[in-house]
């Protein structure tokens, strides 16, 4: 089991942190739906994740250093990025907010949001159940 | 401390009542033929619109690659420049020499779909408020006993 600080906990925690930022992108996304040439943003994370992991033949995130001897490995988790969606118009004043979309994606980031809290406090039990022996 | 997206969907909920608050003004002034005076002439209510707009990030935000928009607001109220509806009323105190009076140029109908689509935009608002508040209510479950 991955202490906290460990590299699975890392990641729980910075998926937590995209899931959290994608919820205010998408509640900006939905407070805009009636803003003429207003384009919706998203968060990409999971994208940035799994191309990090795929780039080691191993699938396992890069060491992470704290000591100045110690051997470059880079950020283990990526930081979630906002990009913007210009690409599209979906109503005629140049809009491209699809309110059922958004709908559909901030009910799907919730859910996700509460699976990461969920596994973080089962790893802190977890834990606990270790340190305490019950 | 910052709570993600409480201040952008009340954003949102400030402008959409707002909107609705100037359609409730259009459809309450449907019939209001003395808004204003002109060389002693009543001049007919002017139908408002409100002008929404993003409310933009501060630059270190956006130089972050942070989240460039932080909601929305009225940026104006502004009249429709549309002509006045002409309206054949004899005996109406404010007709003219040939019996026309000057109506407001509010089309109830495209008040009432207004009304309609700033409802939702409401609801959707306040979704999207829940949401955060129930994903803020769930991470305080974090480490409890």
């Amino acid at each position: 089991m991955d202490l906290p600080g460990g590299a699975s906990f890392e990641r729980l925690v910075g998926a937590l942190h995209a899931a959290s930022l994608r919820q205010q992108v998408l509640a900006n996304n939905i407070a805009n739906v009636d803003v003429p040439h207003f384009k919706r943003s998203d968060v990409v994370f999971e994208e940035l994740l799994a191309e990090k992991l795929s780039a080691r033949p191993d699938k396992k995130l890069p060491l992470k250093t704290f000591l100045p001897g110690h051997m470059p490995g880079g950020s283990p988790v990526p930081e979630p990025r906002v990009v913007k969606d210009r690409s599209t118009t979906f109503n005629h004043n140049g809009n491209n907010v699809d309110i059922d979309r958004e709908m559909v994606l901030l009910a799907e980031n919730q859910l996700r949001y509460n699976l990461f809290v969920q596994q973080i406090d089962h790893e802190i039990r977890m834990l606990r159940i270790g340190i305490t022996g019950r | 401390m910052k709570l993600g997206g409480f201040d952008i969907s009340a954003s949102g909920l400030t402008a959409q009542r707002l909107r609705m608050d100037v359609i409730a003004s259009n459809i309450a002034n449907a019939e209001t033929t003395r808004a204003s005076f002109e060389n002693g002439r009543p001049v007919p209510y002017r139908r408002k619109m409100t002008v929404m707009e993003p409310i933009r990030a501060d630059f270190r935000d956006v130089l972050k690659g942070k989240l460039a928009t932080k909601g929305v607001r009225v940026t104006q109220i502004r009249e429709d420049p549309s002509p006045f509806k002409q309206v054949y009323l004899p005996t109406h105190p404010d007709a003219d020499e040939n019996g026309m009076v000057h109506m407001p140029n509010v089309d109830l109908v495209k008040e009432m779909v207004d009304l309609i689509s700033a409802t939702r935009s409401y609801e959707a608002n306040v979704t999207a408020l829940n949401a955060s508040k129930a994903m803020f209510m769930k991470s305080l479950e974090i480490g409890r006993q």
